[in-house]
């Protein structure tokens, strides 16, 4: 295998869903290896699809599918003290161990920082929660939904928003424990490099409401610098900046900066209309809005979506078509970038899969394995940690593996 | 061991706007010393447009540039004259990180790509941020962080059921560049400690958001569709929302009951027990199929009360409740407060202002943000003195010829 960023570390990492399983997956297409610890019944991202056909499936879930490939799966009962005793073997040969059980939990799971971090100094762990480890609401539950209304995002969601009668609205997906796991990943390879230089581990807790208050754009500042309450009610301050019909579908445009609106009205044949007063800046054309609106919208309805993105980007206006997924799979910069990647599952079979994230120079990111079907490496991972086959069938027998 | 993780690193940052500086924002916090070039002949946007410190305006003054340039150094410098490129170049060798977002191929134009800055600096670190990545038929694309969302899907698969795709509130595509850019140098750090090599980073704003996506995207690949825009609706768990509450019209807290005993503690709470015996919400499916009732039923509750009541009865009941907060909630919030989480550092010209501060712990190297966005061209002399080791009467000099505007 060619060498990769981060070759040569190893990681643990244990619990549900997406936020933990999202920055090792990160840590593992860039390298690192990384055992993936699931509980009996599996990591319940099992039972969230998409599936095919919309058919539950353990091993054909789409989003335990992408989030786990590159690592190797194991099954381990953290209630059992047997269990914790293993896991603990995992985590003495691990720089790093990353996991999202919630913080009122982890220690009594085997995840005692002070217990693993004194069997291996040199041992990082990262704690991902929604509400962080310390504070009146660290024993809060919550979950994606919770996450993107309490870190503040959907109650500016959607943007400019007709519909004062609906409630704040969360993206799609599953965006905040993203931003969790990216965030986690960012922290724990900075507190790698220290460790590179030093042996110290050391834990970090990392809190998705406050990666999400830390990606609100403007939204702090509107208070607290000017003691505005922001909502997604209300209008653009600059325009154009919105959505548009167009023959076969809709494109989104946006004009920051005057040169671009210029470039635009010469796109548009120079209507009459644009001359008028109130269009003349980029605040009073937000201003103006209900007035403008109506003569983009009757401008791009005789367009076809391809070829206004390209009519308006070669003259340097931020068009973008808004795409289905089918138009992404179909997009010729992403092919010749070769984005999506295929890899074959031995249960869900071959799929193409979202690929990298980033391209580097070199040591860059690859699908080598699959995600692992429950438990598929058991016997390699705890064979490599001393077990016989004999007790690693005692311990299944025992209702720990 | 007290040290911060990236102590000692020193990283060169030409970015602007929102998308680079939140990528060098990490490693500020982490310790390492970012010097961002400024110029006035052209200022970052994020200087000039509002909110300012009480609404009066000024390249200091603004919020946008304070929140993401906490921590940070600015040298003021004009990249236009070759003498403003000559000493990048030698801040640059100097340096272990290099970070920019202009468009795709500026900075080799510059004559500040890669290839030239490696003779410079062997083991390099450069993260090249831009809309639609370095190669491929639309590179040069204009890709600005709100046009990103729809690009990449996300806006076709967001929004409430009937009304059609939605914006998504903030600007996505940016600040998710700048964390995966940070990702990218951290783990090139990690290369370039081991191998001695340094590396040059591709990151496309929209391959950014992409990767984020796999709900939609592993749809289409397995089954050629698309799921529905249906709100904030889940389609494997019920209750899942929004619902409004007692006070002004923007009150909401929200609810999700991913077990079935979320859901009759939930009935209990609401003081209707009869509810977890009732056939219409009987499993998730049954619950799916009379949503609409569910909701109704649930916000006639939630409406006659105030969304911390709600949430703090439910979050006793071991059910997951949080209000949906506001800019102003945030920023006054209690929990945010006693974790460190909301930054005031005194600022010469804005005082003492609350930010959004470092989303992490760390037990062995706490990181913390050191100081207060700069002004512009803050550290213009000290850089040039301190670091590339010039002269007073250099700098004098290099003043006087107008390079360090």
């Amino acid at each position: 295998m060619a060498d990769q960023l981060l070759s040569g570390i190893i990681v643990v990492e244990c619990g549900n869903l997406v936020s933990a399983s999202y920055a090792g997956k990160l840590l593992a297409d860039f390298g690192a290896e990384v055992i993936k610890v699931e509980e009996l019944s599996g990591d319940s991202a099992r039972k969230s699809g998409p599936f095919p056909g919309d058919t539950p499936h353990p091993e054909k879930s789409g989003l335990f599918l992408y989030l786990n490939t590159n690592k190797r799966g194991v099954t381990l009962n953290l209630h059992a003290p047997k269990g914790q005793a293993l896991l603990q073997s995992l985590c003495a040969r691990a720089d790093i161990v990353l996991h999202n059980y919630h913080p009122t939990e982890m220690a009594s799971l085997g995840l005692d920082f002070a217990r693993l971090n004194h069997a291996n100094p040199g041992l990082i762990m990262t704690t991902l929660s929604y509400f962080g480890c310390t504070g009146p609401y660290s024993h809060y539950k919550a979950n994606e939904l919770i996450a993107s209304n309490a870190g503040g995002w959907a109650f500016i969601s959607p943007g400019a928003s007709d519909y004062p009668e609906l409630p704040p609205l969360k993206a799609f997906g599953h965006q905040a424990d993203f931003q969790g796991g990216v965030h986690a990943a960012v922290a724990t390879l900075g507190a790698y490099y220290h460790k590179c230089l030093t042996g110290e581990g050391q834990h970090i807790d990392v809190s998705i409401q406050e990666c999400i208050a830390a990606i609100l754009e403007m939204n702090f500042m509107h208070y607290t610098y000017a003691g505005k309450e922001t909502s997604r009610l209300g209008r653009r301050s600059i325009y154009p900046w919105c959505m548009l019909d167009c023959q076969d579908g809709k494109i989104f445009v946006v004009n920051v900066e005057e040169d671009q609106w210029r470039r635009m009205v010469e796109l548009m044949g120079n209507p009459e209309w644009a001359t008028l007063e109130i269009f003349q800046d980029r605040v009073s054309r937000g201003l103006n809005y209900d007035a403008l609106f109506p003569f983009l919208q009757e401008w791009a309805a005789e367009w076809k979506v391809a070829d206004l993105y390209k009519a308006g980007q070669e003259r340097r206006i931020c068009f973008a078509p808004v795409n289905t997924m089918a138009d992404l799979f179909a997009s010729a910069h992403l092919k010749s970038r070769e984005f999506f990647q295929q890899i074959s599952h031995q249960v869900a079979g071959t799929l193409m899969y979202p690929g990298a994230p980033f391209k580097p120079s070199e040591g860059g990111w690859a699908l080598h394995r699959p995600a692992p079907t429950l438990g598929q490496h058991n016997a390699e991972v705890y064979g490599g940690i001393g077990l016989s086959a004999a007790e690693i069938e005692e311990l299944k027998g025992q209702g720990v593996l | 061991m007290s040290r911060l993780p990236l102590a000692g690193i020193r990283v060169t940052d030409f970015t602007w706007a929102w998308a680079g500086p939140y990528c060098t924002l990490q490693m500020a916090h982490m310790g390492a010393e970012v010097i961002r070039i400024e110029s006035q002949k052209r200022p970052c946007v994020s200087r000039l447009i509002p909110s300012f410190a009480d609404e009066v305006p000024g390249p200091n003054r603004a919020g946008y540039f304070n929140q993401y340039s906490q921590g940070k150094k600015s040298l003021q410098l004009d990249l236009g004259r070759p003498e403003g490129i000559e000493i990048a170049k030698q801040l640059i060798a100097k340096s272990d990180i290099v970070v920019q977002n202009f468009s795709a191929g500026a900075i080799d134009r510059m004559g500040l790509g890669y290839e030239t800055l490696k003779q410079l600096k062997p083991d390099l670190i450069m993260v090249s941020i831009c809309g639609y990545g370095q190669t491929g038929p639309e590179r040069q694309y204009m890709g600005y962080g709100p046009a990103s969302v729809p690009l990449a899907g996300i806006s076709s698969l967001t929004g409430y059921r009937d009304v059609g795709p939605a914006e998504i509130g903030i600007s996505y595509g940016d600040p998710n560049a700048g964390i995966f850019g940070a990702f990218a140098a951290m783990a090139a750090l990690a290369y370039r400690q081991r191998t001695g090599k340094g590396v040059h980073i591709d990151l496309a704003l929209w391959e950014a958001l992409l990767v984020l996506m796999p709900e939609g995207l592993m749809d289409y690949a397995m089954n050629q569709s698309q799921p529905e825009r249906d709100g904030n609706r889940d389609h494997w768990m019920a209750p899942h929302g929004c619902f409004k509450c007692q006070g002004d019209a923007d009150k909401w807290v929200t609810i999700a009951c991913g077990s079935e005993a979320e859901w009759q503690a939930l009935c209990q709470v609401m003081g209707k027990p009869e509810l977890a015996t009732d056939k219409r919400f009987a499993n998730v499916t049954a619950r799916k199929a009379n949503e609409d009732t569910l909701e109704a039923l649930i916000s006639e509750w939630t409406q006659a009360r105030d969304r911390w009541e709600v949430t703090e009865l439910l979050q006793k009941a071991g059910v997951s409740a949080f209000p949906s907060m506001s800019n102003k909630d945030l920023a006054t919030n209690p929990h945010l407060q006693s974790r460190g989480y909301l930054v005031q550092k005194e600022h010469p010209e804005v005082g003492k202002r609350i930010h959004a501060g470092i989303p992490w712990q760390m037990s062995g190297t706490p990181c913390e943000v050191r100081a207060a966005a700069p002004l512009r061209g803050q550290h213009t002399d000290d850089v040039l003195r301190d670091i590339l080791g010039l002269s007073e009467e250099a700098v004098q000099k290099l003043h006087e010829e107008q390079v360090l505007v």
